[in-house]
């Protein structure tokens, strides 16, 4: 240890201590009289070297060397720092994303020992839990310090009825996060409280203009008066995403919203110093089996209590990963797409070094120190790209959480794990794009053609990828919005009454109303009724492996009506009818692989009687050409929480009020929601429209980078053959044969390309599989259009600077040099 | 006159020794092996200064600043109690070694 101290000291002073030695052998020369001596610079070289200092010495000189190198050729150093720093800069926005969702701690105290639990069964699984569970586990549990439950809700306010978000918390909820107030004081967890209510800040500054004096006054929430205690501060996150409008305590959930069971709360723990998470969830199980004898028909039968970290924005869960690893994939292949063409830049520039790196060979440059030399120049290069694409992956995600209005907590400035992250991305590429170029150069092979050619092929085969999945996407896009997705959405209104506290007679009773009610309204054409409505956030998926194929099964349960409202046909057998409890529907996709050589109808699918056969109609997610669907009749439980479908003759706008009221009118405690599946369906068509441009961009910026480096490598292999092309032409040359001399070269590396390019897209697409609506991944129309861009580009950028060979006067060329 | 060279582990050995009965600077040192040595061994400049900064980095000696008997200023190599210990320890191991190889030759 006192070791290192002492070399660091050395490092420190190290131009004291050189001088020093200097002096010293001075002395020792004097010493000695006239009698020989050695080379004192020599002798003071290895006396420092034991110091192991001398390392440090040689970077700064290669540095320093790199620098001015790289000053020299300023359009050279910006057209490859810019390159980078695209390639880096779309890696370091997608993780900087990924940070801020997985990997940073939501700003609360002490994140690491947060656990949010759900329950699971060998049966069931569900990630909420009756309050009274959580409060059991509060009470009893030993291994957690504390235990944090939340449910959210909507509420109107005030009297014109606006809507708005509310999380009931347990009091703790703002103590045990460590959070402070803007304005008043937050929820007490060592008193009883009254209707309070906390402000969100957002809410806060919208709604009531930032009002200073906000603490004290009263405001109403489902017509019953509360008082707004405080503002919670800016940088509040709560657990989880979704930033809520005010926060009340659970205990007043009943209050609000009258019959409210407090059935379905989030449950979060705070695990004790120095326990794992086992420990706890093995205690909660068992207290859960206690509760169990007292309680059976909350608690499930052997009930397990899972737990997930708690402290971050959101949870990896394996049906992201195909996600994650196609983002990653295409990311990675931009930059890969930059390192290629750098590379070849490399290499044309090598050429023109070539006689800079003879003479430092021919005075004694060992080839190790000269390729670390030009390695370091890469590196600085790297260097400077990885700071810039830093700052545009920031930029880009800045822009993003400004256009999505994302909660001022979400902060995007690059933290240690995203710097670390540009800093390796940079490294990498350096050794991707540096390390050849630098071993050609050293070893004064720059003509030769392997690695560029290895180079091209490399950089077509990148673009083509990208290129190719922006052209399943824009073809998936295109497939989506002209065609039908199986059923009615155009002219459907789906209302959400949410009977809170209804028992299944009073919610049958309740749509019976407002059936009888519609029916009479012009313009209704059909109503019915779907656990799952088309298009909504709801949905039931069972993964089922059928006949050797991973395939998603979306179940629904529904009414007899249902189809005739979709207007999905009924292909075979008949329609559900009341009474039929042990009766499924499928879909033809269903059918088709689980019996393809037989009747459907009358066959058993898990314990049901397959009964008929309906078309296929992707309610859920129209862009999964694997799901399949399932219905079952809605049994008499499920009724509170239907969703009603109606549709319309006519435009469905001018119905919506006569429908929201009618539905309210019913029960004026209600707050039911309405949704156009029309503009469903077209906010998910959006979305898939801005995947699309995203791909379709990076497809672009690969191909451009391509191109570039087609132009770079054209006009050297021109410029190389001058003196050749010159003689052809003299003897007789056509301006065709001059072409054919120049790129015949390059034929063999793009083909290789762009089959490497279409097999790598094959595989990867496969992942994009569920995203088409119903385009095959292997769709030949995108995979040729993809080649015929990528060839077109390429050729344009070929052409360029081939044309300069076609102007080569022969009396010039041969007098050259 | 053929020049003895040595081994840098045994250089080491005898700079420590030589510091033992007080400090000394480079040429100091140098001169004290030759002598002691009935000018057999030569301390070479080359091996000499790399030896000592390498004894510098494991703290077995120390510099310090002194004057010269011809009044000039210049570095002094003192023993640290490192130094001494690393001494007696090599010192021992040298002693065993010796033996052993002094037994050998005797006897073989």
């Amino acid at each position: 240890m006192s070791q290192l101290f002492r070399r660091l000291r050395y490092l420190l002073n190290r131009r004291r201590f050189d001088r020093e030695l200097a002096g010293e052998l001075e002395f020792h020369r004097e010493m000695r009289g006239g009698r020989p001596f050695g080379n004192t610079l020599r002798l003071r070289e290895e006396a420092r070297d034991a110091w192991g200092w001398t390392w440090i010495d040689r970077l700064g000189q290669d540095l320093r060397y790199a620098a001015r190198k790289l000053r020299q050729s300023p359009g050279f150093t910006i057209t490859a720092v810019l390159m980078l720093a695209l390639g880096i800069g779309v890696n370091v926005a997608t993780f900087g994303f990924f940070n801020l969702m997985f990997l940073r701690p939501l700003p609360v105290r002490d994140p690491g020992t947060l656990l949010h639990f759900w329950r699971q069964a060998p049966q069931n699984l569900a990630d909420n839990f009756p309050y009274s569970e959580a409060a059991f586990f509060a009470e009893y549990s030993k291994n957690l310090s504390a235990v944090m439950a939340a449910s959210g809700a909507r509420l109107k306010i005030g009297a014109e009825g606006k809507l708005l978000n509310a999380h009931f918390v347990t009091p703790n909820y703002f103590s045990e996060l460590g959070a402070t107030a803007a304005i008043g004081r937050l929820l007490d967890p060592l008193q009883r409280e009254g209707p309070v209510v906390v402000l969100s800040y957002p809410f806060w500054r919208s709604h009531f203009a930032a009002d200073p004096s906000i603490a004290g006054k009263m405001i109403h929430l489902n017509n019953k008066p509360a008082t707004i205690i405080g503002v919670a501060s800016k940088d509040f996150s709560g657990l989880g995403l979704g930033t809520p409008d005010l926060w009340a305590s659970i205990a007043q959930q009943p209050y609000f919203i009258s019959g409210s069971d407090l059935q379905g709360v989030q449950m979060w723990g705070r695990l004790r110093p120095g326990l794992t998470p086992s420990v706890a969830e093995a205690e909660l199980a068992s207290l859960a089996a206690r509760l169990r004898q007292q309680d059976p028909k909350d608690i499930w039968e052997n009930e397990t209590l899972p737990s997930q970290p708690g402290g971050y924005a959101a949870t990896v869960r394996p049906e992201m990963y195909p996600v994650f690893a196609i983002v990653a994939a295409l990311g990675l292949l931009i930059l890969g797409a930059a390192c290629a063409t750098l590379g070849s830049l490399l290499l044309a520039r090598g050429v023109s070094r070539d006689r800079e790196i003879a003479i430092r060979i021919s005075i004694g440059a060992g080839r190790i120190r000269l390729m670390r030399q030009l390695f370091t120049e890469s590196l600085v290069l790297a260097g400077l790209g990885s700071a810039t694409g830093l700052a545009m992956g920031y930029a880009a995600l800045r822009g993003l959480m400004i256009w999505t209005d994302s909660p001022e907590w979400l902060n995007p400035a690059p933290d240690w794990r995203v710097t670390a992250f540009a800093l390796s991305l940079g490294l990498a590429a350096a050794i991707l794009f540096g390390i050849a170029p630098a071993w050609q150069i050293a070893r004064q092979r720059v003509r030769a053609t392997k690695v560029r050619q290895i180079l091209i092929g490399a950089q077509v085969a990148a673009s083509c990828v990208l290129l190719i999945v922006a052209g399943l996407l824009v073809r998936a896009l295109n497939h989506a919005v002209t065609t039908t997705p199986g059923f009615e959405y155009e002219h459907v209104i789906a209302v959400y009454p949410s009977l809170q506290g209804y028992s299944p007679v009073q919610a049958a009773a309740y749509f019976d109303t407002l059936r009888a009610r519609l029916s009479h309204v012009p313009g209704v054409e059909s109503i019915s009724m779907a656990s799952n409505p088309p298009l909504g956030n709801r949905w039931t998926v069972d993964k089922a492996n059928v006949a050797g194929q991973s395939i998603n099964i979306h179940s629904n349960h529904i009414d007899p009506r249902f189809f005739e409202t979709m207007k999905i046909p009924l292909l075979r057998g008949r329609n559900l009818m009341p009474g039929d409890t042990q009766a499924v529907v499928v879909s033809e996709s269903l059918a088709r692989v689980e019996w393809p050589s037989q009747d459907p109808v009358g066959q058993t699918f898990s314990k049901d009687v397959v009964v008929g056969v309906a078309a296929n109609a992707r309610l859920v997610s129209p862009e999964d050409s694997d799901a399949v669907e399932v219905y079952h009749l809605a049994p008499q439980e499920l009724l509170p929480s239907m969703v009603v479908l109606i549709r319309t003759s006519g435009p469905v706008e001018p119905l919506v009020p006569l429908i929201a009221s009618t539905a309210k009118s019913i029960d004026p405690l209600l707050f039911p929601e309405v949704q156009l599946l029309k503009s469903s369906f077209s906010h998910k068509v959006d979305q898939a429209g801005y995947a699309t441009l995203t791909a379709g961009v990076l497809g672009l910026v690969a191909t451009l980078l391509a191109c570039l480096g087609i132009v770079g490598i054209v006009a050297y292999a021109v410029s190389q053959r001058t003196k050749e092309i010159g003689i052809r032409m003299a003897l007789g040359a056509k301006p065709a044969d001059v072409l054919s001399i120049v790129l015949r070269q390059f034929a063999a590396p793009v083909i290789a390309g762009l089959l490497v390019g279409i097999g790598g897209a094959a595989v990867l697409s496969q992942i994009l599989r569920g995203q088409l609506y119903g385009i095959s991944n292997l769709d030949p129309i995108a995979y040729l259009a993809a080649i015929g861009v990528f060839v077109m580009a390429a050729v344009l950028a070929a052409l360029l600077p081939a044309r300069r060979a076609l102007r080569v006067d022969p009396m010039l060329a041969l007098r050259y040099e | 006159m053929p020049k003895n060279e040595m081994p840098s582990g045994a250089l080491v050995l005898l700079i420590l020794r030589v510091l033992r009965s007080g400090a000394l600077h480079g040429y100091a040192i140098a001169q004290r092996i030759h002598v002691l040595s009935s000018e057999v061994l030569h301390v070479e400049e080359g091996s000499l200064y790399p030896a000592l900064q390498r004894i510098l980095l494991k703290g077995w000696v120390s510099a310090e600043w002194g004057i010269s008997e011809t009044n000039r200023k210049v570095r002094f190599y003192r023993l640290t109690p490192d130094g001494l210990k690393q001494l007696e320890a090599e010192l021992s191991g040298y002693d065993r070694v010796n033996e052993a190889i002094q037994s050998v030759l005797r006897t073989a």
